[in-house]
């Protein structure tokens, strides 16, 4: 089998020629800088097919050439190239898990062997290590894994190696490599392109997966009508006011914040934190409670839980019961009422059924929501405050008695540790601890300030 | 057969003589002789009745007119004026200054333009409403005097002239007549314009029971910084039949001398920057009782009336002001060689010019046909037609004064021309006196009102399913098919069309009797809550305006053949011109009336604003965006 595939390869010599000059031109549009470098390679194009194909005993003997302070590279060589990957991202991991040393990892490997042998099984590995490292969300990282790829050797040259699978496992391991970056929602772009195209070819199945992708991630890029922020803001403040305005919606409603989050140190030495109260209220919703009866209360109710991507926030509610049906008062007809034409036709006859439009929609009866607010701590004290506060603006709200209608809900996802800030991440202990540690700063600047 | 026509239609001119001089002595004198001819026509309106698909042709034909007598004195009248605007008046200066000179003011007094629909007896002019849209057609040649104008007398005192008790007309007109006391008229407050529910101006009567403290603000007032006198419309408390308290709309004559009266600063507008508009506010101005008009608790329908009878004059003054465009163009257009040619012998803009003339016939038509209906005697209700003639000749004014300025290119850009002044004070025609929006909701929905009490009883029993009804309709709507001729009288042996407009005539009864079975299919289709389906509504506004517009112009051209008018067979080429055209607009949204909202577009124009109006921006992400 061997034989014929050196055969074969040497008949295809011939036919290659053009197609490799079209790549390396194709290459050097689009990227001079790489495309550079491997002109020199393919200009001795039978040298560069020989060392890939060559016998492996003698360049092994052939030092690679190395940075002489790359001390990892030691460690790397003594390595069978039969033993796993892990290993070496968990050697370089033990100093810190970054882009850079991720990046330098790869670059060992890539130098190490200029046949790249056992390049399927590292680049497997680096896709299981990725988000240990943090870079699975970092597309010219994926680049790079690409790059490892030996160019040229696995493009198909004939029909035949076009018809069958050519170099499955490969291609597979390609694919995966793909698939990771859909799974993270990272566009490839058109340097996966020109890599994909340089290693597997036109029509293999990579450059399947890349159309693909590309063919459908722009098409649900902006599906979301209410997309949020990839960056979300790290001050709760302004945090709460995003997400208030998600959840109300209302072009009209206005953002109060009746408390900046500050920390004050009383007279008898103790450290007391003021929570943040940052609340909201439309318009209409000011009208509705104005024309509440002050004889129905309203309840303050709460925490109910908000995700924005992996955080959680809580916000309380200042909602009425619906009205009874005795106590709604139809908005009589005046015929007083517009000065240039009637408003009301005084006619005995209906819509059409032909011309009924209008769903069958059964309406359940909710009461209405007056306002909403959003605290770091929801005990009815602070909760209280944002009332007082909402009253300034709602003179009712004073005759009207207020129930707290409050839940423990949050306490209990906040666990133990939490001191108790008003969101908490789920899933990274370290970042939401970063996030602790940084709201506490602000609170210390604040007093500074 | 023709010669039989001929006497029938010289007979019926002979008689609209008649009828109309009557009218003139009607509203003159306070008994009316020969009122025995007719009167109980006055309860038949014409345009409610093309909702039904009929032609009450005894209204509109034939064409109004006044007498010999009357004709010399409205020359009269009209000749001074006309020598005053073109040589006192300096509109380039009134724009720029943004007020009216004092010794132009005094000019108008003088003519006793202050005064045109004020009885002889109280010192005005009192000019019938013909006459009076006579004059209207030489005063709206300067936008800013014909506004200050309008606002004293077709609305600011026109309260007292309607409404009024002999006493109040007695001590108040003649002052006003005279231009000593100038009105205004105080409806709108900061809400909106139309909402009655936003009149917050409070009439609260003191103890003495003799005075009423007003207190409140109104805005956007037409002379309301100078006004000696204004018709204020607020809120006092009624008690009601069934004796319960309420808050009812009523109108005061307020003289300024009372006191408690402030006047904002003038605003600053696009156009007739020579009126003073601006806010007046009342802090507990008192007014005596005897000064509430018609009665405590009735201010809404004064409001009404007053509304409604202030908007036939524009038609005249829309015509009277493209006349003068034509005019000015058609010289510039006449000499201003291009490629040594004249302007005027390209197409293009003898196009505008064709537009303008038959824009400017139209609107005359329109108007002096609704003002003759006004003067006839009876107490006529022309308000829609008044609602129609205002629709119709503000927005044609606004596409005529662009066209003007077009056929003169960057120059009618330029201050150095009055069109830019022209087209900025136009603009107002569409907006006050109730924007055409509101307007068309009114032409429609009255109509619909009329026609719906008409048929309720047979749609009923359609619906039910009554067989012979059903067939009928069946019939029609086959014999429609099949091509049935239409005739609704106009022509033939009854006919009052001159055989010359036999065409459009026969394409007007087509679109009428279209348009009746329009309306009835809608009355089935939507029944009272066609009232939210305003782009319905607009299209059957718009329809019937062109209805009233061909009749208008079928009408006068008829009685020009038939008199020998000078030129009149120009007019019969406009009213045939505009007749073709007018019809197959109106086949146009007649067939979209018929169509459901998916297929005539409604659905998607709402899904359109839907969607804009949520996000309160333009929706559409930048062509130059990308995704990736």
């Amino acid at each position: 089998m061997n034989c014929a595939r050196c055969l074969l390869r040497l008949q295809s010599v011939g036919f290659l020629a053009p197609s490799v000059r079209a790549a390396v031109q194709h290459a050097a549009l689009l990227q001079p800088a790489t495309a550079l470098s491997q002109i020199t390679v393919h200009n001795t194009r039978g040298q560069a097919l020989r060392r890939f194909h060559g016998s492996p005993g003698c360049y092994k003997s052939q030092p690679v050439p190395t940075d002489p302070g790359e001390e990892h590279e030691d460690i790397i060589k003594k390595d069978k190239s039969l033993i796993t990957h892990d290993d070496l991202f968990e050697r370089v991991a033990r100093e810190a898990k970054t882009k850079a040393t991720f990046n330098r990892v790869v670059d060992v490997f890539s130098k190490r062997d200029i046949r790249r042998r056992g390049h399927v099984e590292f680049i497997y590995a680096a896709l299981k290590k990725m988000p240990e490292f943090g870079v699975e969300r970092d597309l010219t990282v994926y680049n790079k894994l690409l790059d490892v790829f030996p160019k040229e050797v696995f493009v198909p040259r004939n029909f035949i190696q076009r018809m069958f699978n050519h170099y499955p496992r490969q291609q597979e391991c390609g694919v995966q490599l793909l698939e990771q970056m859909e799974n993270y929602g990272i566009m490839p772009n058109v340097e996966s392109k020109v890599l994909i195209v340089q290693i597997f070819g036109n029509k293999s199945h990579p450059m399947r997966k890349y159309q693909r992708i590309m063919y459908w991630f722009p098409k649900f890029k902006h599906a979301n009508p209410f997309p949020v922020p990839l960056q979300l803001p790290e001050d709760p403040v302004d945090l709460a006011r995003l997400s208030l305005n998600r959840i109300a919606n209302d072009l009209d409603a206005k953002v109060t914040v009746y408390q900046m989050p500050c920390t004050d140190i009383s007279e008898s030495g103790e450290e007391i934190t003021f929570p943040h109260v940052v609340g909201i209220q439309s318009p209409d919703q000011m009208e509705l409670l104005a024309k509440h009866n002050p004889n129905r209360p309203v309840f303050v109710e709460g925490p109910f839980p908000l995700w924005l991507r992996k955080i959680c926030v809580y916000y309380y509610i200042l909602r009425a019961d619906p009205l009874p049906p005795e106590e709604k008062v139809e908005e009589s007809y005046d015929p007083e009422r517009c000065f240039d034409y009637p408003l009301q036709l005084d006619l005995d006859l209906d819509r059409d059924m032909g011309d009924d439009d209008s769903f069958d929609v059964e309406d359940v009866d909710e009461g209405p929501v007056f306002a909403m607010c959003m605290t770091s701590q929801g005990d009815q004290a602070t909760l209280n405050q944002w009332i007082s506060g909402l009253q300034e603006t709602n003179p009712t709200l004073g005759r009207v008695p207020t129930l707290f209608r409050l839940e423990a809900g949050p306490r209990e996802l906040q666990g133990v540790a939490d001191p108790g800030p008003g969101y908490r991440e789920e899933g990274e202990e370290e970042a939401e601890t970063d996030i602790v540690v940084e709201e506490e700063h602000q609170r210390s600047q604040g007093v500074k300030q | 057969m023709n010669i039989n026509r001929l006497i029938a239609l010289s007979k019926s001119v002979q008689f609209g003589k008649i009828l109309t001089s009557n009218a003139r002595h009607a509203t003159k004198e306070v008994t009316l002789p020969n009122r025995t001819i007719r009167t109980h026509a006055r309860n038949l309106a014409y345009a409610k009745d093309l909702f039904l698909g009929k032609v009450n042709k005894a209204e509109c034909f034939p064409y109004p007119e006044i007498g010999n007598e009357e004709l010399e004195e409205i020359n009269s009248f009209v000749a001074p004026v006309e020598k005053f605007f073109t040589e006192e008046v300096d509109s380039k200066r009134i724009d720029h200054e943004a007020k009216i000179p004092p010794e132009t003011l005094n000019g108008l007094k003088e003519l006793g333009l202050f005064g045109i629909q004020v009885p002889e007896e109280y010192g005005g002019l009192g000019l019938s409403n013909t006459m009076y849209a006579r004059l209207g057609e030489i005063i709206s040649l300067d936008g800013s005097i014909a506004v200050t104008l309008a606002a004293h007398q077709a609305i600011g005192l026109k309260g007292i002239l309607i409404a009024g008790s002999e006493e109040q007309k007695a001590k108040y007109l003649p002052k006003l007549a005279s231009g000593e006391h100038v009105a205004a008229f105080c409806l709108t407050e900061p809400g909106s314009g139309s909402d009655a529910a936003s009149i917050q101006t409070k009439a609260t009567l003191s103890e003495d029971r003799k005075t009423y403290l007003l207190n409140g603000s109104k805005i956007w007032i037409s002379n309301g910084g100078f006004a000696d006198l204004m018709t204020v419309f607020a809120r006092t408390e009624v008690v009601g039949e069934d004796g319960v308290k309420k808050d009812k709309i009523t109108a005061f004559i307020v003289e300024r001398a009372f006191g408690g009266i402030t006047s904002g600063k003038p605003e600053d507008k696009l156009g007739i920057r020579g009126s003073n508009t601006c806010e007046v506010s009342f802090d507990n101005c008192p007014v005596p009782v005897e000064n509430v008009i018609g009665e405590v608790g009735g201010g809404f329908k004064v409001a009404m009336n007053i509304l409604n009878s202030g908007r036939f004059s524009m038609g005249s003054a829309g015509s009277g002001m493209i006349k003068k465009l034509i005019e000015m163009t058609a010289e510039y257009a006449g000499s201003r060689k291009q490629f040594g040619k004249n302007l005027s012998e390209f197409g293009m803009i003898q196009e505008k010019f064709a537009v303008m003339a038959q824009n400017a016939f139209v609107m005359e038509s329109m108007a002096y046909l609704t003002a003759g209906m006004m003067d006839r005697p009876g107490v006529p209700d022309c308000s829609l037609e008044a609602a129609m003639v205002k629709v119709f000749s503000s927005e044609g004014g606004w596409i005529c004064v662009s066209e003007a300025l077009q056929v003169l290119g960057g120059l009618g850009y330029t201050k150095n021309y009055p069109y830019e002044r022209y087209l900025r004070d136009c603009r107002i025609l569409l907006i006050f006196e109730g924007t055409n929006e509101i307007l068309r909701m009114y032409i429609a929905l009255t109509g619909m009102q009329y026609a719906g009490k008409i048929l309720t009883g047979k749609i009923k029993e359609m619906k039910k399913g009554n067989v012979g009804v059903a067939l009928e309709m069946l019939g029609r709507k086959l014999g429609d098919a099949l091509g049935r001729k239409v005739d609704l009288g106009l022509t033939g042996m009854d006919g009052v069309v001159h055989p010359g407009l036999a065409d459009s005539a026969k394409k007007l009864e087509q679109n009428v009797a279209h348009f009746g079975s329009t309306v009835e299919n809608l009355l089935y289709r939507y029944g009272k809550t066609i009232v939210e389906e305003q782009l319905i509504l607009k299209r059957v506004a718009d329809v019937l305006i062109n209805l009233y517009a061909m009749t208008a112009v079928l009408s006068r051209s008829s009685r020009s053949i038939s008199i020998g008018l000078r030129n009149h067979d120009h007019e019969v080429l406009l009213a045939n011109t505009f007749c073709t055209d007018a019809f197959f607009k109106n086949n146009y949204w007649l067939t979209q009336l018929q169509r459901n909202s998916p297929e005539n577009q409604d659905e998607n124009i709402k899904k359109i604003a839907r969607e804009v109006l949520e996000k309160r921006t333009y929706v559409c992400s930048h062509p130059l965006d990308r995704t990736f």
